[in-house]
Formats: C-alpha cells, sequence, structure tokens
C-alpha cells in the first residue's frame, strides 16, 4: 500500500482537527500514529473482534436445545427439537440440526456457548432491549452512545489510519458504534464504496467540502454532514486500492451473512488495521412458522461463520479474530398457536475463532424456575463484554460499559 | 425564532402559534421553497412566484386543500392505470416505482408525503406480505386517512391484511395469544415505549384473539376469541379488541406521541420535544377529535415551521434528495431503477427496514449511503431513458436561459439548497466545471458535484 505524501496527510489532518473530529475513530489519523504502525509486528494489539448480531430474538432453546428436559417438550409439543435430531454436545446439550457446520469447531476447541445471559428488569421491546445492549443502560440514563463508540474513543495508543471500527450492511449503523466524534463507516459492500464519477478536485483534500468548518456551532446537522463527507471519501479511496489489490476472500455461501463475512475476511487479509466489524442477521422475530425460518436462519449463520473461520484458518489469522454473536433477546419457552415463540428474555451468546478454555459456560437453562414465561438470566451481557473487551483486546474495559465487571469477568473465564 | 435557539428556551405556545411575516423574515422565495421542501417535494420552479404573491395563509390552504379536481382527476387515472399493469405483470417490485411516480407528479404533494409518513409509522414490508394487492390496499388506506380521522385509520389498519400478515399477526387463539400485534399498537403506532406495561400487551393479545386473516380478508372467528373481561391501560370491563384499541387511543400520552412524531417529520430531526413543549399541539388534536388535518396544519403555519430556525434542521431522505432535484429539474427517468437505487441508499418503498419504519435523521447518512447518492445521481444522467422536460440537458438548460456555468450554479442553489452554499464551496464547483474528468461535460460535472456536497443533504 502506498503511504500518503507528508503534505497531502497534513492537511487533511489539520483539516480534521479544525472541524474537531480527528477521532481515533475516523480514517483521518496523525502522521505519528501512521508511522507507529509502520513497523508494529503482530501483538494482542492486532486483535480483531467481529460482532454478529442475530437481529429479532434469535431462539436460545431451539439453538443450543436441552433436548433431555421434559419440561422443554412440555412447553414446545410442535416446535421442539426431537433428541434424535439434535447434534449432541453433552449429555444434556445439543445443537439445532442446521448447525452442522460448526460442530467441527467443537472438537477443536474454537467454540464457546455462554448460557442465560440477559440483564435484569428485562425488556421485551425489540427496540428497547436491542438499545440496551448497545448502549449497556436501561432507558431513563441513556446517552446516545454505545459501549464499542466508546471503546474507540479511548483507543489512542496505536492509532492507524484505518477506521478503528467498520460496520457492514445496509442497515443503520448500530448504536453499539455511536459516539460522538466518532466516525465508524457503514458499508453496505465493499463495491458501492467507489465513486462512479470521480471528480479530480474532489480527491484534492483541501479543497473538499467540508474540509473546512462550515458550522460554528459543532454537532449541527451540517457539521455532521461535513465530517461525513470527509470520512466517506477517505473510505472510498482506501476501498479503491483495497479492490485493485486481488481478491483473497475465499469461498462464502451467497447468502447475505455470507458476503458480509466474506467483506469482513477480504478486509482483514487486505492488511487493514481495523480492529472491529459490526455485521446483523436480520430475520429472528418467529412469531409464526417458526421451523423452517428458523432452521434457514441458523443454517446460514453457521455455513458462514463456518466460512469465515477456514478461510482465517487456511492464512493463519484464526488466533488473532475472535467472532462474537449475540441477540436482543431470547424467546418465550412456551410456544404460541401460530407456530411460532413470542419475545422472551434470557438467551445463550456465542464465542469463536481463538482457542477456547470452555465449551459451555454457565449453567443449564432452569425451565421450571421461569420469570413471567421466560427463562431467568444468568449472566450479565455486560461482563461478558468486559470479558472481551478485557481478556481478548487486552484493553480496559470501565469506559466502555460505563461500570467495572472485574469480578464477574474472573468468575467467568471466557478466556484462557 | 432565531436558528441557533434551543427548544427548551422557547414558549411552546409562541412557536406553535402561526408565523407572520416580518421586515427581516419575509415571504419570499426561499420560504417558499422551504415550506414545500417540508409539506411536499420541493416547489417546482413555475410555482414559486405564484406562491409568494399567494401569501403564507392562502399557500397553507393550497398545499392541504384538494384544489384543481381536473388535474387530480387525470393523475389518478394515470396512476390506476400504472397499478393495473403492475398487477397483470405481478411484478411487485414495481410498486415503489409506482409511488415514486406519484410523488413526482401528483397535483397535491402533501398527501403522498404525509401518505409516506404513515407508511414509515404504520411500517409494513411487501418482501414478506408478497401481494401486490393487499400492498395497494393498505397504500390507499394509508392515503385515505392520511388527513382524516387517526382512529379510524388505526382500527382499520388493525384490521389491515398486509398488516396482520407482516406482524405475524394473522392467527390469535383463544389458548395461545400472539403478541406481536398487541405490542406494536401501543409501543409503535400509538403510545412509545414506556407507556405500557408487559401486563398491557398480554391484556391487549387477549382481546385480539379470533382475529384473523383469511382468503386475504380481515375475520372475527368467534370460536377462537377469549371473551373474558380484562383490564388494559388501567381500564377494566374491556372484551373485545375494537375496545380495546378505543382503551389505546384514549390514552393520555397518544396525542403527545403522535405529535411528536409528526414534528420530527415536518420540522426537525432533533431534538426530540418534549411532551411540555408539545403540548399545545396535542390540544389542537384533541379539540379536533383527533383529527390529522389540525394538527398538520398548525405545524406548518407554525412560528417554528417558518422563521429561519427551522431551515436546514432536517436530514434530506433518499426520497426527498432525488425527488426534489428531479421535479426541480423536470427530469423523467426509468423510474424502475431509480426505485432501486433508493433502495441502496436506504429508503425502499413498501420495504421499510422493520415494523418501526425508517429512523431517519443522521441515519440516513454513512459512508455507503453518500457515496451511493453521488452514484445515483450519476447513474441516472448515464441513463439513456433520463430526459430534462423532455430533452437533453443541453436543450433544456437553453430553453431556462441558462447560458453559463455561473448562472446554472446559482440556479441549483436557489432551487435545491435550503442552506447558501460558501465562497469555498463555489469556488470548488467552478473549478470543477472547467477540468475534464469524471467522463461527464461540464454541467452534469456541477451537479453531480453538487451531490457530493454536504449542503445537498440537508433540507
Amino acid at each position: 500500500m502506498k503511504r500518503r505524501s507528508f503534505g497531502q496527510l497534513g492537511i487533511s489532518t489539520c483539516a480534521a482537527l479544525a472541524i474537531g473530529t480527528a477521532q481515533p475513530g475516523g480514517w483521518l489519523q496523525t502522521l505519528a500514529g501512521e508511522l507507529a504502525t509502520q513497523d508494529q509486528s503482530s501483538s494482542v494489539t492486532d486483535r480483531i473482534l467481529v460482532v454478529i448480531q442475530l437481529s429479532g430474538g434469535n431462539d436460545g432453546l431451539n439453538t443450543i436445545v436441552p433436548y433431555r428436559d421434559e419440561l422443554y417438550a412440555k412447553a414446545r409439543p410442535k416446535l421442539g427439537i426431537p433428541s434424535n435430531d439434535v447434534i449432541k454436545l453433552t449429555e444434556e446439550l445439543g445443537l439445532h440440526p442446521s448447525l452442522r457446520a460448526i460442530e467441527n469447531q467443537f472438537s477443536e476447541n474454537r467454540f464457546s456457548i455462554i448460557q442465560g445471559v440477559g440483564y435484569p428488569s428485562p425488556n421485551r421491546s425489540h427496540f428497547e432491549s436491542m438499545d440496551i445492549w448497545h448502549s449497556c443502560h436501561p432507558k431513563k440514563d441513556r446517552s446516545q452512545s454505545g459501549w464499542l463508540g466508546r471503546w474507540i474513543t479511548e483507543q489512542t495508543a496505536h492509532p492507524t489510519s484505518d477506521s478503528t471500527a467498520i460496520h457492514i450492511g445496509s442497515d443503520t449503523l448500530p448504536l453499539a458504534c455511536q459516539e460522538r466524534g466518532v466516525q465508524v463507516p457503514s458499508l453496505a459492500s465493499l463495491e458501492q464504496m467507489r465513486l462512479k464519477a470521480k471528480l479530480d478536485s474532489m480527491q484534492d483534500k483541501q479543497s473538499r467540502p467540508g474540509a473546512e468548518p462550515n458550522s460554528k456551532d459543532s454537532g449541527s446537522l451540517l457539521d455532521f454532514l461535513s465530517t461525513s463527507t470527509v470520512s466517506a471519501l477517505e473510505v472510498s479511496e482506501r476501498l479503491d486500492k483495497i479492490l485493485a489489490q486481488p481478491d483473497a476472500s475465499g469461498d462464502f455461501p451467497k447468502t447475505a451473512l455470507g458476503e458480509k463475512l466474506r467483506a469482513v475476511s477480504r478486509l482483514i487479509l487486505s492488511g487493514l488495521k481495523t480492529r472491529i466489524y459490526y455485521v446483523t442477521l436480520d430475520g429472528f422475530d418467529t412469531h409464526a412458522n417458526q421451523p423452517d425460518v428458523h432452521a434457514s436462519l441458523l443454517k446460514q449463520w453457521s455455513e458462514a461463520l463456518a466460512a469465515f473461520l477456514s478461510r482465517l484458518k487456511q492464512t493463519g489469522q484464526h488466533d488473532r479474530v475472535l467472532v462474537m454473536t449475540f441477540s436482543e433477546f431470547g424467546r418465550r419457552v412456551s410456544e404460541n398457536a401460530s407456530l411460532g415463540t413470542d419475545h422472551g428474555a434470557a438467551a445463550p451468546m456465542f464465542l469463536a475463532g481463538p482457542k477456547l478454555p470452555k465449551i459451555i459456560h454457565g449453567p443449564m437453562p432452569d425451565l421450571s424456575d421461569l420469570e413471567d414465561g421466560d427463562l431467568r438470566f444468568k449472566i450479565d451481557f455486560r461482563s461478558v463484554y468486559a470479558s472481551v473487551l478485557e481478556h481478548w483486546m487486552m484493553t480496559d474495559s470501565r469506559k466502555a460499559l460505563d461500570g467495572d465487571y472485574h469480578d464477574q469477568v474472573e468468575q467467568l473465564r471466557l478466556f484462557s | 425564532m432565531r436558528p441557533d435557539q434551543s427548544l427548551s428556551t422557547m414558549d411552546p405556545k409562541v412557536a406553535w402559534s402561526p408565523w407572520e411575516p416580518t421586515a427581516q423574515e419575509p415571504w419570499d422565495a426561499r420560504r417558499v421553497r422551504h415550506l414545500m421542501r417540508r409539506g411536499g417535494f420541493g416547489a417546482k420552479p413555475s410555482e414559486v412566484k405564484e406562491l409568494v404573491e399567494l401569501g403564507p395563509a392562502k399557500t397553507i390552504d393550497r398545499i392541504l386543500g384538494k384544489n384543481n379536481t381536473q388535474a387530480l382527476e387525470a393523475f389518478e387515472q394515470e396512476s390506476s392505470q400504472i397499478v393495473s399493469a403492475i398487477r397483470s405483470s405481478g411484478n411487485i417490485e414495481s410498486l415503489a416505482a409506482w409511488w415514486i411516480h406519484r410523488m413526482i407528479h401528483t397535483p397535491s404533494p402533501l398527501i403522498e408525503k404525509i401518505t409516506l409518513f404513515w407508511h414509515g409509522h404504520f411500517a409494513t414490508g411487501a418482501d414478506k406480505v408478497n401481494d401486490i394487492e393487499l400492498m395497494v390496499q393498505q397504500n390507499k388506506l394509508l392515503r385515505e386517512h392520511a388527513l382524516g380521522d387517526f382512529r379510524k385509520m388505526v382500527h382499520e389498519v388493525s384490521k389491515d391484511p398486509a398488516m396482520l400478515l407482516y406482524l405475524d399477526s394473522a392467527s390469535n387463539r383463544k389458548t395461545h395469544p400472539n403478541e406481536n400485534y398487541a405490542r406494536e399498537l401501543m409501543e409503535l403506532f400509538c403510545l412509545g415505549e414506556g407507556n405500557y406495561t408487559e401486563q398491557d400487551v398480554q391484556q391487549l393479545a387477549r382481546c385480539f384473539t379470533g382475529w384473523e386473516i383469511r382468503r386475504k380478508s380481515f375475520r372475527f372467528n368467534p370460536y377462537q376469541h377469549d371473551s373474558g373481561m380484562k383490564t388494559l391501560l388501567d381500564r377494566q370491563g374491556i372484551e373485545s379488541g375494537e375496545e380495546a384499541i378505543d382503551a389505546v387511543l384514549a390514552h393520555r400520552s397518544m396525542p403527545t406521541f403522535i405529535a411528536g412524531k409528526l414534528v420530527r417529520f415536518f420540522v426537525c430531526d432533533e431534538p426530540n420535544p418534549t411532551a411540555e413543549f408539545l403540548e399545545p399541539l396535542a390540544e389542537v388534536f384533541r379539540k379536533s377529535d383527533f383529527t390529522i388535518e389540525p394538527l398538520v396544519r398548525t405545524i406548518l403555519s407554525s412560528k417554528l415551521m417558518l422563521s429561519d430556525w427551522s431551515v436546514g434542521k432536517k436530514v434530506r431522505s433518499p426520497i426527498d434528495f432525488m425527488v426534489e432535484s428531479i421535479r426541480s429539474l423536470q427530469v423523467t427517468t426509468n423510474l424502475d431503477r431509480l426505485a432501486k437505487g433508493l433502495d441502496g441508499i436506504g429508503q425502499a418503498l413498501f420495504n421499510p427496514p422493520n415494523v418501526k419504519g425508517w429512523d431517519g435523521g443522521r441515519a440516513w447518512i454513512n459512508s455507503s449511503t453518500l457515496i451511493g447518492r453521488s452514484n445515483l445521481i450519476v447513474d441516472l444522467l448515464r441513463e439513456p431513458a433520463t430526459r430534462f422536460g423532455r430533452t437533453d440537458l443541453a436543450a433544456w438548460l437553453k430553453s431556462q436561459q441558462l447560458t453559463d456555468q455561473n448562472q446554472w450554479l446559482k440556479w441549483l442553489e436557489d432551487s435545491l439548497l435550503s442552506v447558501p452554499l460558501n465562497d469555498s464551496d463555489k469556488q470548488l464547483l467552478q473549478s470543477i466545471a472547467e477540468k475534464s474528468d469524471g467522463g461527464l461535460d461540464p454541467w452534469k460535472r456541477i451537479l453531480v458535484a453538487l451531490s457530493q456536497n454536504p449542503k445537498m443533504h440537508l433540507s
């Protein structure tokens, strides 16, 4: 990759500083930052986190099935997965049959299930619960910032010219990645980021609109649009260079999530210094006709994930990339009359990628002790986030999570 | 209202009282364009002068009224012909192009605009419903009540096949009530989160048992209805689904919730106004027995709306961005392609992202959508079907007496931007016209460069 000349970089940096957006999340970084990364050897600061969000509320009980629990069979006369069909993990728990693609990750100790994850006083609105997972706060004291957004503002030690986080998808930038002054690019796809008519004058950073303060009040919509425009043109330029290189992403299923993880794979293998990738898979709100819909979503998730992990392995990257999967809530233990399930509470989370010490964390789901018909949570999702930030990303988690979860992290021991 | 004044320092009564022109804030072309942008899809160049002469009050009457019935009739006829063609082709994706056609050509832009608001409010996705007839039927329902009786609209939406299919609520049995529609009715359609309990969701779901969609129509199935008494939102003795909807609609937070969403749609993306600030609007809504027209009229003619305060306070939606440009430049083009393009930049008509609709505001903007907006303009400029006033751009420019590029730039600034360009913007745009790059002629290059200017995304 060609380094930018001193002059160009200086100008864009000053411009960014002038509009107050030269945060570590931006593509515009200080020269010192660029130089620091040049001879950076592989280390924990190279580690990557990929977040997969299953939107709509994934049915945890039919994902990791307590196939010997009589209460499960009783609550799910039509929707329960028969014990003959599950892929057995333990004497009590098995995988939904559509998860065949990730089966071998367990034998290689590269997959962990964290059971019963949730938070106190569960909210059963998709949007509210998702916001709680993103912001780490209940509604009443929520600011418009997310845990990853706050984490990004702290990563000043190893700044690079590449964005600290990237969201791949045409959905709205998740609240998790938002924070004032942080620009996390949302890319519908890598190819879509190419400008169809490049105007040379627009490539001249000095004169780019938005490269100088347009408006006195920072935080205004115009200010936001200006910094977003600068960032978009920078990202587009960087991706032009990446797309000019041969595509090393590997084979992926031709599904929505497959395409997204293929893009992540391509960016990682191109040497981008981005630390966090965020993707979503929607459709888990299975109020009706759940069996087919859920099976096909789980298949999509597991096959895309398996392709991703396998590509990382082939390229020797699999020890530096962690994939974390979550959903905003699980589903009601009892099925409804439409062959579906309504909104529930606690559900499992999943980690995959590097060697992990344990396959299953947390107790068995207790179907005899429900709260309004839903599973009670046993592990606070914030303690999982804290473990990932502390023991995987090797950073402090307190500011990102607005709380201290060190005790729970020690108890959980998600990483060796 | 000064542009930098914060909502919290304003007297709500004053903010929502009718705006009057002053020496500093005259009723001029700029204000006409602002109002037409928000209450429609921009003013056509030909109507600006006329509306300036008409004055603010009559302009608002015209925006809200169904005048020009002859034009309306011809328009509806053309529109229904397009629907018939889509029906026989069976191509549900073309519905988006049909609606865009309506937005561009309608004699009553406000109706299309507020129907778009209700589509985002009562969001329903064609991908899932997968039925042209039902989507058209719902769109008609929303348009029919767009400025009418809100309570009637909610009752009808609650029995609308497309809505109930979208929310998996096409069957509701006594033994296992489905909570989906019950929850969204309170959370997203009427009250807002925090104004009801989980208990209320479960009780409301019981009221809807026996409500079914069979062969594409609503049907009440008494055998599956739980006829026990329910307590909903602290009201006792509620039995039927209809009574339950009335109880939800009678909740004190309903008028404020609806007024707040309309303010965000018409006036400003942020900040979210407080209930206290919205109270005068809620009062208008209550007094009119929840008729939408007086509420929208109050908003559109208010000091907050028509003073300089609200100029540039909204991010253009993809539809605003494209349809305003198309109307101003009298463009005709391949609307299926345009509809697909809008999907690519975050606004697929008939396929909102989820039941919450489009978040709007800053959420419209990210790296992909900004690049995508510019690319969409380029695509349409290169599209062979694209015409300007039924001819090519050069001929159209001549017909508008735009003979040099500075005039062209000024014309675009006046017609399309709510916030004026500064000197460095202008210098850049002029230099872009001079350099030959991007494979386009200088006139088109200016248009493309403008699409990459942050101000182009403000309304």
